[in-house]
């Protein structure tokens, strides 16, 4: 039978990117979502991009032998990419459950264009701040005397400490990453050469994580 | 991060495998494997060759630092550098550990390998262990650690950020109470 299985260019038509690429990008996407105190912008289009691989995939493996040794090693490959889209977005959940008003006030300031949260986690954070507000007040609020029934939820929010350590790599040269010096410390700044690896504090390279030039491990 | 999410990584590592079969090319999504002709090494992922060697067919070939000799010159070396050194595979310990416990009758040596993969990573996290306790007491904000593997970092990983971000807000703390105090006089 004729090998069916192409690495097909997807992902929107002007920029046709190859699949593996996509693979990498969201493997990237995953391990810095896991590390990163904060919520990152959403890679949801790769996501669904490579939703539709798996599915494409799928599809074509029906039409081959049972017997065939590329099934075992196909499906196999699939397992390992559905484990790590499923853990990316079950880290961000997770993310948004503890940080749910914080995430939602900051999402708010910025322009539909730049949003962090897919149209789904955007809802869901609706619903579970929602739903949550209504559990207080079910619980404690009404039955406590009127002065002190204002509660404001985003004063009640976990805040992410962008302040906490991380470890990274960087992917190309950065010179003079400041980090902030305390107490008698002065400001001290790091030059990230391409492939070294560091410990710090997240708040200093938190636009490089955004841009891709270093990678939290 | 879970070790087992380490070996997860680790196991897209490529290895060398001698197949008893032949077959075209398999298209991966994360790239093309093969083709695969029978008694001719190809380089295959680490989770592609466990299950093919699984199934019986193939026959895995140790990476050449797998070997007692060269072992125990990464350790001399190690022993007598102050700084970490490069390790021939970025997930030394993974795999030796996946490849060691899956093709025992592959590889020749193999008790002693295990050991001398054991001696490597013993030198490597005591000096690990001693340099964060060096970091922590001079309490620089950064730190570089070049060749460290992903399976040693995550050794130290819930440990070391965090005593970091403690650190780090004593310090806040203290900050505020001496502008505190200073402003009483």
């Amino acid at each position: 039978m004729e090998d069916t299985f192409g690495e097909e260019d997807f992902l929107n038509e002007d920029e046709p990117v190859a699949a593996h690429e996509v693979l990498q990008t969201l493997e990237d996407a995953w391990l810095n979502e896991k590390f990163c105190p904060d919520l990152l912008p959403s890679q949801d289009m790769y996501v669904e991009a490579m939703m539709e691989q798996i599915q494409q995939m799928e599809d074509n493996l029906t039409k081959l032998k049972k017997t065939d040794f590329r099934v075992e090693v196909h499906h196999m490959e699939l397992a390992r990419i559905r484990y790590i889209i499923t853990s990316y977005l079950r880290t961000r959940l997770e993310k948004i459950e503890q940080n749910t008003a914080f995430i939602l006030e900051q999402e708010s300031t910025r322009g539909p264009e730049n949003a962090y949260m897919s149209e789904g986690e955007l809802n869901f954070a609706r619903e579970f701040l929602a739903l949550q507000e209504n559990h207080h007040k079910q619980l404690v609020l009404k039955h406590v005397p009127p002065p002190f029934q204002d509660f404001m939820s985003t004063q009640q929010s976990l805040v992410p400490n962008l302040r906490s350590h991380v470890f990274l790599r960087a992917k190309k040269d950065v010179n003079g990453v400041v980090i902030e010096g305390d107490r008698d410390t002065r400001d001290e700044e790091v030059d990230l050469e391409e492939n070294s690896q560091h410990i710090m504090q997240y708040k200093p390279i938190a636009n490089l994580v955004q841009d891709g030039s270093v990678q939290l491990i | 991060m879970d070790p087992s999410e380490v070996e997860f990584i680790a196991e897209k590592e490529l290895v060398s495998i001698v197949p008893n079969f032949t077959n075209n090319e398999v298209h991966l999504i994360s790239g093309d494997v093969g083709p695969f002709r029978a008694g001719l090494p190809v380089n295959v992922p680490i989770w592609m060759a466990l299950n093919l060697r699984q199934r019986q067919k193939c026959r895995i070939i140790a990476p050449d630092w797998l070997d007692v000799e060269k072992l125990e010159a990464l350790i001399e070396g190690e022993k007598s550098n102050r700084f970490f050194t490069k390790m021939p595979s970025e997930h030394y310990m993974v795999v030796a550990q996946l490849l060691l416990s899956a093709v025992d009758d592959d590889i020749p040596r193999v008790e002693e390998i295990r050991m001398a993969v054991k001696d490597l990573w013993d030198v490597r996290i005591s000096k690990l262990r001693s340099s964060v306790d060096t970091f922590i007491k001079t309490g620089g904000p950064h730190a570089r650690l070049d060749y460290l593997t992903t399976m040693e970092i995550n050794s130290v990983r819930p440990l070391l950020p965090q005593a970091l971000d403690f650190i780090d807000r004593l310090n806040k703390v203290l900050k505020k109470l001496t502008t505190f105090v200073f402003s009483l006089y």
